[in-house]
């Protein structure tokens, strides 16, 4: 339980730090944004968006830096994260709306593609250099095509050639958002081509990762007593499996960053209503605050699931629990 | 004798080969190997690293790994079928026996104690699954309750508290380890327990601990043991009867305690003037000058021949066969006793070792 307090208080300064950079950042541009935002918006703009860019950058406030800051985190506290520039909408109610996208998309896609890598990687390294190992270069090949261009010739071919997916969107327009039946089949069935093509592009890790350490797992003596209990085969597979499975978790930690940014470009080739589309539309616009609550969502994001791998590996791997008395 | 089939054999290993790699490039590794192990017997395998020992009886169980192959021979379990216990004694080859036929017999017959108990349980599992998988595998008719008391009474046995079921192997120290690595080897009362180096990785004083409890247990439940190490003062304890192996041969096989006192091979003789006696005066520990064959490179004659301190020109031209050389049944490889006239004193027949100690291998070869 000690080891586990100390990760928890080491995400908290994690978080802290990842907050107070947000804070920072804008502040510390040079020249006065502020004026050159006004001055693009010229004739459209209302005091409240003025009013929410100069919060954001802190500029003609008439506050101290460490005020301001205490405000900010105040705010945020309250989960006030600042008002949109060209939304006019408060920036918490925009994420609001885009983050389930996100989460729902990437959450299932990176779940998909961890199960399927690794439970293929499993019996990849079981059978190795049997047949079953001439899936490993078409899985390479995967890997290595970048996500957004995958998802665009999948969207030409399977999409706009084939029609055998809906292409755009995350569900039919004819359906009215929902907890019924026919706008959760229409959100399965626009959200299948974005899951095949993250799943695709990455379960190769995945695979590889698991072989590998089912490879050097086969050769553990306790592998050996497994075979000389008599066990299944099917049993002997799980007691390699469950000790070659603990890098891969820990593994999954690292991986949920980098899939998040890669996905967001999964995003915009499907558009898909989620984060990523929104951090697009808000970069062209430099929509600064909506920017910033961006950032602190997708930080915050990757770090409780971090936790969560943590919190996986603690259970998984009963050595980790007695090495923080160390 | 060993290879004269008994009718209490729990396993006969006959003519067994086994080679690492195929066709060209293979290297034998165990040579036409005979011995049996009888009921309630300790058979002990002595020799150096890379002598065959633990080739040997991987081979036999078929856990040998690749590219380990057994080249020819054969291997009979005889054992009582717990299902069917007024049948007569089943036999079954190992070498051609299916995958389901060995699933069967493995731990139920045959069970097997590695090394190192670290590395032979596994790490991520509470030390009551160990138990719990392997009755559940073989008994399933135990229920989860008798499974548990199994487990306990099991401990017990090796002298362990109930409480480390809930322990994992990290948490227990290596003699802890290697006791439950033990009572995991009995949970079905096997036939056969093949003991691989069990007490090498422990210190002096749980070494002779666990030996003796081993002696306990085989006396309480008459399970038979291959017992494998290269300490022949630990065998000697323990065994009735011993093999020393050298480059995948059996040169000498005879019952324990002539082969302790009157080897009759000049590698078993090396063997025990290379560990300290257990009791009695102490002496100069002489080692084995040299080291194990290339067993890639093709050898004529005697493979010891390089190392021997008595070597004959004969032992260059014709490789020795295993031969029984006295009425107690001991079986030895070597031309020394072939020819009357020049055998040695320490490996004279009748001549006991404490006697001829005096007489050091290279003062006779001078």
């Amino acid at each position: 339980m000690r080891m586990l307090a100390r990760r928890l208080s080491l995400y908290v300064v994690t978080a802290w730090v990842a907050i107070t950079v947000n804070f920072l950042l804008p502040r510390m541009m040079p020249g006065n944004p502020v004026q050159q935002l006004i001055g693009k918006l010229t004739g459209q703009i209302t005091p409240q968006q003025v009013h929410a860019i100069e919060l954001a950058f802190g500029i003609g406030l008439n506050q101290g830096l460490w005020a301001q800051y205490t405000g900010y985190l105040h705010q945020l506290l309250l989960g006030n994260l600042g008002v949109s520039i060209t939304l006019s909408s408060p920036v918490s109610s925009v994420l609001a709306s885009a983050v389930p996208w996100t989460v729902g998309l990437i959450g299932v896609s990176t779940i998909l593609s961890f199960v399927l890598g690794t439970l293929s990687g499993a019996l990849l390294g079981w059978f190795r250099g049997s047949r079953l190992d001439s899936v490993i270069p078409v899985a390479t090949f995967f890997q290595a095509v970048p996500y957004f261009f995958l998802g665009t010739v999948m969207l030409l071919i399977f999409g706009s050639s084939l029609h055998w997916f809906p292409v755009l969107g995350a569900y039919s327009p004819s359906v009215t958002p929902g907890w019924h039946w026919a706008f959760l089949a229409s959100l399965v069935r626009y959200g299948e081509l974005p899951v095949i093509t993250i799943v695709l592009s990455s379960v190769a890790g995945w695979m590889l990762g698991m072989r590998n350490m089912m490879i050097t797992m086969i050769a553990e003596d306790f592998v050996l007593m497994a075979v000389a209990k008599g066990l299944p085969r099917r049993k002997v597979i799980a007691h390699a499996a469950r000790n070659a499975v603990l890098p891969s978790v820990a593994n999954l930690s690292l991986a949920i960053g980098l899939v998040v940014s890669g996905a967001l470009l999964v995003e915009l080739v499907f558009n898909y209503p989620g984060v990523g589309n929104l951090l697009l539309q808000a970069v062209l616009n430099e929509d600064y605050p909506l920017i910033q609550g961006i950032f602190l969502v997708i930080t915050l994001t990757v770090l409780a699931a971090n936790l969560l791998a943590d919190v996986l590996y603690f259970v998984l791997d009963p050595r980790t629990r007695t090495e923080a008395a160390l | 004798m060993a290879s004269t089939i008994h009718d209490d054999a729990v396993l006969e290993i006959e003519d067994f080969s086994v080679d690492y790699g195929w066709g060209e490039g293979a290297v034998r590794a165990v040579n036409h190997v005979n011995l049996s192990v009888r009921r309630s017997r300790v058979l002990g395998v002595a020799g150096e690293s890379g002598s065959g020992k633990s080739t040997l009886v991987y081979a036999v169980t078929r856990l040998l790994r690749s590219p380990g192959v057994i080249a020819g021979g054969r291997a009979r379990l005889s054992y009582d079928d717990p299902r069917t216990p007024d049948a007569p004694r089943r036999h079954l080859d190992l070498v051609t026996a299916t995958s389901g036929e060995l699933r069967d017999i493995r731990w139920s017959q045959v069970s097997i104690v590695l090394q190192s108990a670290l590395n032979a349980l596994n790490p991520v599992l509470r030390i009551g699954r160990e138990f719990d998988e392997v009755l559940k595998t073989h008994r399933p008719t135990m229920s989860r309750v008798q499974r548990r008391e199994r487990a306990r009474e099991l401990l017990s046995l090796v002298g362990l508290n109930d409480d480390r079921l809930a322990r994992f192997p990290h948490e227990l120290s290596g003699g802890q380890r290697q006791r439950i690595m033990i009572a995991l080897a009995l949970a079905l009362d096997p036939q056969l327990v093949i003991m691989d180096e069990p007490t090498t990785a422990l210190d002096v004083v749980t070494q002779r601990e666990i030996v003796n409890e081993l002696a306990n247990l085989r006396a309480r439940f008459g399970f038979a043991m291959i017992f494998i190490t290269h300490d022949l003062s630990l065998l000697v304890e323990l065994a009735d009867d011993i093999a020393v192996m050298y480059a995948g041969n059996v040169v000498e096989w005879a019952p324990a305690h002539d082969l302790y006192h009157a080897p009759r091979h000049p590698y078993t003789l090396g063997l025990l003037n290379s560990s300290p006696p257990l009791s009695g005066p102490r002496r100069e520990l002489v080692g084995i000058a040299g080291s194990p064959p290339d067993l890639s490179q093709p050898v004529s004659g005697c493979s010891f021949r390089a190392r021997c301190a008595f070597a004959l020109d004969r032992c260059s031209r014709e490789a020795p066969e295993l031969r029984v050389i006295d009425e107690s049944g001991r079986k030895v490889a070597c031309w020394l006793q072939e020819s009357v006239t020049e055998v040695p004193a320490p490996l004279r027949r009748g001549v006991r070792r404490d006697d001829a100690a005096s007489v050091s291998p290279e003062a006779v070869a001078r």
